[in-house]
């Protein structure tokens, strides 16, 4: 396939290009995903309505839990490299896992599972093991249905692993923060509302800092594993490879809510956090690896034909289009940090633009290669 | 524009045919969770019924001796490998028509405050309340308690500060009955109360 024939394919299977459009009145899963979003503000509605004795831990937790918000977005929008995905398909996730699959989904599935195991295993079983067998599957198959609703309200853009991995992490984000509200509030109303802004604060620090390794995370892998198991971008089919990967988002999950039926109370419980967060990581960085492949090589084939034409160099290409060693690498060539963001930058937009225009020419596709010239 | 354009042998009912694999399948596996688990739940019996000395672990080497033959439904004996933790306690027990909830709760003030504290939290609820009185364990605790008639039923709240100097709980025991059903389990919840024996002070 030559050149242009690539980056002709590759705009056509990335998807690339083709704005989201939420509002499809012809679509099924746009009804679904309203009756999600509806049911679990509904929900959010009874749970918190009646609440106003609980107002001061309330509103410190969504202050506090908004401004937990920023880094994370700043951390996933510089993941969302490559072909990237839309900001309205991303907050169509993070609404799902917050909304719907938070208090339409979670909440009494939660409630009739932990009870099931109560009542099958006992009491002193369920206080081990009850959230651990729960969660993973009540809240990571409520999650990955917002995923599957995207897919269907959006399935040009929903292709690859790298936009389960992108799209799943949204979703788990917004779920993430959304149960934290929850926890502050269920913290305040479990102490009757004594020191409620303590009670919110010290919510915040534990649930904070253990979000690192939680539900952005569990929700990323799962997502990845759920599009190799469906294999909609060409050659990606990994059935095996997917089913495992969703597994282990299930088994982190199980394991970070068993932690003290795992550590047996001993002195391992101590460590756990810190090797089950480690372990988590290395999985994280291996699946995104592993996810990005295809995304890699589109954004190659995207580029190829300005590489002939000498506006985009190898490096660049190389950079732009690799991993972290390979920004490193080139940075290093370009002797600045700034200037290679900056190529870096141009040479993305170049891409975005060129698949906007579905591979013609156009005067943004002249002024983002006329950037780049000027930069390089 | 030719984006919203269905073509004749997808539609049904003004809806794109090709969208339904998702949309089903999301909506059936959300049913599932949301309406099969609860429905699922509801179908299993408690078997987890209290036998003659059983006694529960409140946390902090505190405990209690539950009323035979009622369902133990949230908490633990003593004895298992769980042990509970005074500061955050659930324990729920069950019989027909009644249920008993102890919540363990970090609280830095006296039991009767606590009980304010408790009933702030609940607004006011349409019932009659009696005047509150004091009642002493066996081991020697005391605590306040504030019994209270609804429409909903009959309510007994009972708060005690359990001395443990480096958490120093509050517990509170709530005691519910079906409307008129008190009477028929006045003796057990009388046993129970008097049962609760604080931990070794600290």
């Amino acid at each position: 396939m030559n050149g242009k024939a690539a980056q002709l394919a590759a705009i056509e299977e990335s998807g690339w290009g083709v704005p989201f459009r939420f509002t499809q009145p012809h679509n099924l899963a746009f009804w679904v995903y309203l009756l999600g979003l509806g049911g679990g503000a509904l929900a959010i509605v009874r749970y918190f309505g009646t609440s106003g004795f609980y107002a001061p831990a309330l509103t410190g937790g969504v202050l506090l839990f908004a401004l937990y918000l920023v880094p994370w977005l700043l951390l996933l929008r510089r993941q969302n490299r490559y072909t990237a995905q839309p900001g309205g398909l991303l907050a169509a996730g993070f609404a799902w896992g917050g909304v719907a699959a938070t208090f339409w989904i979670a909440l009494p599935a939660n409630t009739a599972l932990l009870e099931i195991w109560a009542k099958v295993g006992g009491t002193a079983f369920a206080g081990d093991w009850a959230a651990g067998l729960s969660a993973p599957i009540t809240e990571e198959w409520g999650k990955a249905l917002g995923l599957v609703l995207l897919i269907g309200l959006a399935p040009r853009l929903v292709r690859s692993a790298y936009d389960g991995f992108i799209i799943g992490a949204f979703i788990g984000l917004g779920f993430q923060v959304f149960e934290d509200v929850l926890y502050v509030y269920n913290g305040a109303a479990q102490t009757f509302g004594a020191n409620q802004l303590g009670t919110s604060l010290q919510v915040f620090l534990v649930r904070g800092a253990s979000g690192v390794v939680s539900h952005a995370l569990f929700s990323a892998i799962f997502g990845a594993g759920l599009l190799w198991v469906l294999g909609r971008a060409r050659g990606e089919r990994r059935v095996v490879l997917g089913v495992l990967t969703m597994a282990m988002a299930m088994a982190f999950h199980f394991a970070w809510d068993d932690m003290t039926g795992l550590g047996g109370g001993g002195p391992l419980t101590v460590v756990l956090p810190f090797a089950i967060a480690a372990v988590e990581l290395v999985a994280l960085f291996a699946v995104l690896r592993r996810a990005a492949r295809r995304e890699r090589s589109w954004m190659r084939d995207l580029l190829g034909p300005e590489v002939d034409a000498g506006v985009v160099t190898p490096a660049l290409l190389d950079a732009v289009s690799g991993l972290r060693k390979d920004r490193e690498k080139f940075r290093k060539q370009v002797h600045s940090r700034r200037r290679s963001r900056h190529l870096l930058d141009a040479a993305g937009d170049l891409a975005r633009e060129i698949s906007r225009a579905g591979g013609t020419e156009t005067a943004r596709v002249a002024h983002a290669r006329a950037e780049l010239e000027r930069l390089t | 524009m030719t984006d919203d354009w269905v073509p004749v042998e997808h539609r049904f009912a003004g809806l794109d045919r090709r969208t339904f694999k998702p949309a089903l399948t999301a909506l059936g596996v959300a049913l599932v969770l949301i309406y099969g688990l609860p429905a699922l739940d509801a179908a299993i019996p408690w078997h987890n019924e209290v036998e003659a000395g059983d006694v529960l672990d409140l946390g902090g080497g505190a405990t209690a001796v539950p009323p035979v033959g009622w369902q133990l439904e949230s908490g633990t004996l003593t004895g298992s490998a769980v042990t509970a933790s005074p500061t955050t306690l659930q324990v729920t027990l069950a019989t027909g028509g009644a249920t008993i909830d102890l919540r363990g709760v970090p609280y830095t003030g006296s039991a009767d405050a606590f009980l304010d504290q408790v009933e702030r939290s609940e607004g006011d609820a349409p019932g009659v309340d009696a005047a509150r009185g004091s009642v002493t364990t066996a081991a020697g605790l005391t605590g306040v308690v504030q019994a209270g008639t609804g429409p909903g039923g009959d309510a007994l709240d009972v708060a005690f500060k359990v001395p443990q100097a480096d958490t120093a709980p509050a517990l509170l025991v709530r005691v519910r009955t079906a409307p008129d059903q008190f009477e028929r389990h006045r003796d057990e919840v009388t046993a129970f109360l008097r049962s609760i024996a604080p931990g070794p002070a600290k």
